[in-house]
């Protein structure tokens, strides 16, 4: 075993880590960003790009130069300490995963995502179906020679400002038949889609379609294992993104700690108050065994995979928790504020708990995988 | 011993409903419902019916005022406006200014203000944290220098709760700069309109307006506007804490939000199924509610010692600490409950009038706004941590 990461990597993480300390090293800029018209910063996208931030989430066969578990984690953390909201999952990482795992490969578009010119999102959410890989409703019918599509995805990370649209829909079957699922290619000019922004500082847009021209990118399982892969790469880089975020609040608690002063003295030398840094310290410590576990394992077998990004991600949702509230309880009062940036990391930390799975589901299927 | 309501207790009960279904109007309780942004005309309708019906004061003794209710009155009182969807009673003139006039106040005092406070003339604003003075709240810094007539007040107070719609505010003020910190402390009730004084909001993690900074600035304030004795005011400022604690545990809050959770878990799907079907989810609802059932009793047990006359000492910072637990659990739980229809934030959903569709079920909305903005019941009122800090110096003898 060997737990260090290699000269190269050491690299891309410092040089990525400088540029985000650059660019998004106050609260207030993540807020200017999220009131642009896409709900990011185009130009800090287009300089990921240049800087190769995207394609260190994608594979060399297919033009990036990364996209190994341990790049996405390196990447996502980064992402995390600086709470940056541009498309690297949305695009960058879910939509590149599903159009280089199919038959015939996009690669041109995945070229265009690596460069910053195309924005794809991945629309599989639906209103109801919570975490589910193969519940869609959504229908897909063949008609005149064309794909055609009905339904309406929910949550779709930055689903106003893509370009295009990866949408799950079902060709046939019950709702939760793990059969039958398409996994379509759509122009999201075409789509009528109402943005807003999450709680935690994200764009994202509901989508209703209705006959909309699609092309088929693969069905059945394939396209189930496409889901499936997109979303454990999914949670693992928000497992990765929740490390990142958990370091910048246990430091920034610290930090207060030792300058805020009651009774004479600075709040940390309080000894209730430093067994629960402590309890913090070992947790964060646990989560990011977990993740580094999943991250070595996530290009094996799938079962495998799904097992260790399971954990981690249970981890992260119940490590998230403690985290996010103690940081704003051992804060007081000046945590409740929108000025200071804790309760920016905290609100997102809570609510990665309520995307690509929470800890209940990951918590089950662990145990399914184990069991089998 | 016996836990049942008694006949007469329960129709106290039905003559509270019956009242609040008469007197509060459905646009109220829809967006108390709804977590809608209410304002101060909101608070002071309710607070007006209430003073009318001579019930603001629920508490006080009856000759001031009062309702003369026993504590398992007042306990069904709480929770029926609760449940009743009413804004909430702004306490800091009837619950916390109140009891301390009752107790220490002038007789000139007790007589302009509290009439004014039954009557609703006034909205009161508690001015005790300072951005030194949070926790140790006797290091506060804002200082009344003796100018023979009135006071010179100058300093800050911040987090203070609807300070916006003030008229005016309690304050913990130094009087005394030479003496143990506690020894130096005065009580001053402040216009907000005196000439020097200046609100400026903060704008907290969920994007309210809720709490405000109040800077001071050579504002003059008569002599007469001191509670008590000058350098007394820790005595004065400690016993309003013990009334300001026993409202946080929110016991009605916390039946109500545990129903509202069963409600959504039984709409919520999980794998097809409704949430509620799910035998681990439904577990932490029943621990919740277990929880919830003991601490009903708890805070029963706690205000009919304290009716007879017993104060409430240690145990109101025990219910205290566990009331502000269980209510997070549920706003905790129900933000689970709703999976990633918790992810979507339309602030103009929580204005007046707001007709559009919302994402998703309409009781998602405000669900994790909610949940981040009771992260604070934990922090105020004296900390939760302060309260372990009083029990177990009160009580172990260690
Ligand atoms: C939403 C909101 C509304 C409020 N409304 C009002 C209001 O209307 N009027 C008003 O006067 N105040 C109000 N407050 C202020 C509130 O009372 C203070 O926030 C509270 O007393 C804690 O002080 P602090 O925030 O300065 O935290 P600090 O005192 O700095 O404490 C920070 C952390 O250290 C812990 N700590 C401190 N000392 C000790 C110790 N000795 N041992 C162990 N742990 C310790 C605390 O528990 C906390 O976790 C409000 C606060 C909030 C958040």
């Amino acid at each position: 075993m060997d737990f260090s990461l290699s000269e190269e990597r050491k690299m891309l993480q410092e040089t990525i880590a400088r540029f985000f300390e650059n660019n998004y090293n106050d609260i207030k800029k993540r807020t200017e960003y999220l009131n642009m018209n896409d709900g990011f910063s185009k130009k800090f996208w287009k300089e990921s790009s240049n800087l190769g931030v995207i394609s260190g989430l994608i594979s060399p066969s297919f033009g990036g130069l990364g996209g190994s578990g341990e790049d996405i984690s390196i990447i996502f953390e980064l992402i995390g300490k600086s709470l940056c909201i541009e498309p690297f999952l949305s695009s960058g990482l879910l939509s590149s995963t599903i159009l280089s795992s199919i038959k015939n490969p996009k690669t041109e578009l995945i070229n265009k995502i690596i460069d910053g010119d195309l924005l794809v999102s991945f629309a599989h959410m639906e209103m109801n179906n919570r975490y589910e890989d193969h519940f869609v409703e959504s229908k897909a019918f063949f008609e005149n020679e064309n794909w055609k599509l009905n339904g309406c995805k929910s949550f779709v990370i930055n689903g106003d400002s893509a370009d295009k649209v990866i949408i799950s829909a079902r060709i046939e079957g019950e709702i939760n038949d793990k059969n039958g699922i398409g996994l379509f290619l759509v122009d999201n000019n075409q789509i009528n889609n109402r943005s807003y922004n999450t709680i935690d500082g994200y764009r994202a847009a509901e989508l209703n379609f209705n006959n909309l021209n699609a092309e088929l990118l693969c069905k059945d399982d394939l396209a189930l294992e496409c889901i499936i892969k997109a979303n454990s790469a999914g949670a693992l880089a928000l497992s990765a993104e929740a490390v990142g975020i958990m370091q910048v609040c246990f430091d920034l608690t610290l930090d207060y700690l030792k300058t805020r002063k009651q009774f004479g003295k600075s709040i940390g030398a309080f000894q209730s108050i430093q067994h629960r840094m402590v309890d913090m310290m070992l947790e964060i410590e646990q989560v990011r065994s977990a993740v580094m576990l999943a991250s070595s394992t996530f290009e094996t077998n799938s079962s495998t995979r799904d097992k260790n990004i399971s954990a981690a991600k249970n981890l992260v949702g119940r490590v998230g928790k403690l985290i996010a509230e103690e940081s704003i309880q051992l804060h007081g009062g000046i945590a409740m504020t929108w000025e200071y940036s804790v309760a920016h990391y905290a609100k997102r930390l809570i609510m990665i708990d309520h995307l690509m799975g929470d800890a209940d589901y990951h918590r089950d299927r662990f145990k399914l995988i184990s069991s089998t | 011993m016996n836990f049942e309501y008694s006949e007469k207790e329960e129709k106290f009960r039905t003559e509270v409903r019956d009242w609040l279904k008469d007197t509060l109007p459905k646009y109220l309780s829809e967006k108390v419902k709804k977590h809608q942004r209410l304002t101060k005309e909101d608070y002071e309708l309710f607070m007006n019916n209430l003073s009318k019906k001579g019930w603001i004061a629920w508490h006080w003794p009856e000759e001031y005022g009062g309702t003369g209710w026993n504590a398992i009155e007042k306990h069904i009182f709480e929770e029926e406006i609760v449940k009743a969807s009413a804004p909430r009673i702004v306490p800091f003139g009837v619950n916390m200014l109140g009891p301390v006039l009752i107790e220490f106040g002038s007789e000139e005092q007790k007589a302009y203000y509290l009439p004014r406070i039954l009557n609703n003339e006034d909205w009161w604003a508690q001015g005790y944290s300072e951005p030194g003075a949070g926790s140790d709240l006797a290091s506060l810094k804002t200082t009344a220098i003796d100018k023979g007539d009135h006071y010179l007040v100058n300093g800050q107070k911040t987090w203070t709760t609807l300070g916006h719609h003030a008229d005016k505010i309690f304050c913990l003020v130094k009087t005394d700069i030479n003496v143990k910190p506690q020894l130096g402390i005065s009580f001053l009730l402040i216009d907000m309109d005196s000439p020097g004084v200046e609100v400026k909001p903060i704008i907290t993690l969920d994007g309210e307006h809720e709490v405000n900074e109040v800077w001071f600035t050579d504002v003059k304030v008569p002599k007469k506007n001191l509670v008590g004795k000058e350098n007394e005011g820790w005595t004065y400022a400690k016993y309003l804490l013990t009334f300001e604690r026993t409202g946080i545990a929110g016991v009605p809050n916390s039946k109500s939000a545990l129903n509202h959770l069963k409600m959504v878990s039984r709409k919520s799907m999980k794998n097809g199924k409704p949430l509620i079907d799910d035998p681990m989810f439904s577990s932490e609802i029943a621990e919740l509610e277990i929880d919830l059932l003991a601490m009903e009793i708890f805070n029963l047990r706690t205000v009919s010692a304290a009716a007879e006359g017993k104060a409430p000492g240690m145990e109101s910072s025990l219910l205290k600490i566990k009331g502000t637990l269980v209510r997070q659990k549920t706003t905790e739980l129900l933000r689970k409950a709703l999976g990633p229809q918790a992810l979507p934030y339309l602030p103009e959903q929580f204005d007046e009038g707001w007709n559009e569709m919302p994402i998703g079920p309409e009781y998602a909305g405000p669900i994790a706004k909610q949940y981040f903005n009771m992260r604070k019941i934990s922090i105020y009122g004296g900390s939760n941590e302060i309260q372990k800090n009083i029990v177990a110096k009160a009580s172990f003898g260690l």
